[in-house]
């Protein structure tokens, strides 16, 4: 385990994220509503580019045919096949056991602090 | 490595006006269009996919449309995969299929084919072209088909799998003479699904844009049984047909159906002087993606091998839309895989 300080909190706001290199492989920092949260920007689908996807919502699941939209910015779809993940746990939306590798992350002295 | 589904696109279809001639220029230049200014003339599908088909990083910095810009597809693309031949098919030009006027569909049609020769394949040695014609204007896509068919960068002919009849039906004979003529394969690629092809699945249109998605191998079936049983390949000993983007896993079951049913009537065509499978395995090819990948990725190959597949299948990548198929993680088994990546795509295409 190793630790990485990846950038000041201030750099990403809420909504934003940032790709970065830490030890040597590509990871995505997102700050969703304040908490911050890295997953490793590689698809566990088919290794697409899944950090360079939209931050979004998406429609609600639901008994009947209500569509309703939620969950706005808590959700990373894959930039290549457009699947859909929770970025607070890297799992995927329609497959649970699906997931994406997740990567402690902490706030210290105003940095980003990663644990590798 | 040979990527046999490519899409270049456009960002405006106004890059067709200088290759229009006068008369189908006026159409586009002053004619309605489907959408805003710069829109391509087509009858589009009516599932919309709700987040658009193509990959979110492939649109290029100037704010192009995904597909328009050759340096980021070399570098997302060629380069990065080490590709030996990128065989082009265009965007929404196979849509021409998709228009009532066949005369302006042609026209359209043969607009694109100037810009693919003209500012497409000259850009990089590993760029090969599709002729896209207009299949329901048999006579004028027989003369597109001969017009820029002898080039040797442009390596098919290409239709879209939507069309108002199969394309075995006699009313394409004068394509498949051209195609002979100027020895190209006959190509259909998923699409054409509106306007006045109106039978995209068989019984009736599917709901959403991913039902529909999944049933679209439909089309590629039946083109497959009807040039086969219409004789296409005894007519024309040296004609292929390429099916893209319709998926593989449904192939054998075709085959195994078609040989039992030709067993039992084969006095319907008596024309035809092999099994169904038999002609299949000489002369139809198709591309790989999107693959179909059971629970267990070895379960696809045993059934694929019963009818040859292996000498069959053509690997492509549908770069850039939402459903590419990454060449070093698609699940081809190793004896498979030099064929389906490379060998297979250099024979029928003629690809040093």
């Amino acid at each position: 385990m190793s630790r990485h300080v990846v950038c000041a909190a201030a750099d990403i706001p809420p909504g934003g994220r940032r790709i970065v290199e830490v030890a040597g492989r590509s990871v995505g920092v997102f700050n969703v509503g304040g908490r911050f949260y890295a997953l490793a920007n590689r698809c566990p689908h088919r290794g697409g580019a899944l950090c360079e996807g939209p931050v979004c919502g998406t429609v609600l699941p639901a008994a009947d045919r209500t569509f309703t939209y939620g969950r706005e910015g808590e959700i990373l779809r894959c930039a290549w096949h457009g699947w859909e993940f929770e970025i607070a746990t890297g799992r995927a939306l329609a497959d649970p056991s699906v997931r994406a590798r997740t990567f402690a992350v902490a706030i210290e002295d105003g940095a980003v602090v990663m644990t590798v | 490595m040979i990527d046999c589904d490519v899409h270049n696109n456009w960002t405006t279809a106004d890059v067709l006006l200088e290759h229009l001639a006068p008369a189908f220029r006026d159409y586009l230049e002053r004619g309605e269009l489907p959408g805003g200014r710069g829109s391509f003339p087509h009858a589009h599908r009516p599932w919309l996919h709700p987040e658009d088909f193509k990959r979110t990083d492939a649109a290029p910095p100037d704010g192009g449309a995904a597909g328009s810009d050759h340096r980021l597809m070399r570098e997302q693309l060629l380069d990065r995969y080490d590709v030996d031949f990128a065989v082009l098919t265009g965007e929404e030009a196979i849509e021409v299929s998709t228009l009532a006027n066949p005369h302006y569909a042609q026209a359209l049609a043969g607009a694109y084919n100037d810009w693919l020769v003209t500012e497409w394949l000259p850009l990089d040695p590993r760029l090969r072209g599709s002729l896209v014609v207009a299949p329901h204007d048999p006579e004028g896509a027989a003369r597109e088909v001969r017009r820029l068919g002898g080039r040797p960068d442009i390596v098919q002919v290409l239709v879209s799998t939507g069309a108002q009849r199969p394309y075995g039906d006699p009313f394409y004979d004068p394509i498949w003479d051209a195609c002979a003529e100027v020895g190209l394969p006959l190509a259909a690629h998923l699409g054409g699904q509106g306007g006045v092809n109106a039978n995209p699945t068989g019984c009736g249109p599917p709901t959403f844009f991913w039902e529909a998605h999944a049933l679209l191998c439909e089309t590629g079936m039946g083109h497959v049984a009807s040039v086969i049983a219409h004789g296409v390949f005894e007519r024309w000993p040296g004609a292929r047909l390429v099916l893209i983007e319709c998926g593989t896993a449904w192939l054998p079951a075709l085959l195994w159906r078609l040989d039992a049913d030709y067993r039992a009537l084969r006095k319907e065509t008596p024309w035809l002087k092999r099994l169904p499978s038999e002609y299949a395995r000489d002369h139809v090819r198709l591309t790989t993606q999107p693959l179909e990948v059971p629970r267990n990725p070895a379960a696809l190959w045993p059934a694929l091998e019963d009818v040859g597949a292996r000498d069959m299948l053509l690997f492509a990548s549908d770069y850039p839309h939402w459903d590419f198929d990454d060449p070093r993680l698609v699940p081809v088994p190793r004896d498979w895989r030099e064929g389906v990546m490379d060998g297979n795509a250099r024979a029928l295409y003629g690809l040093g």
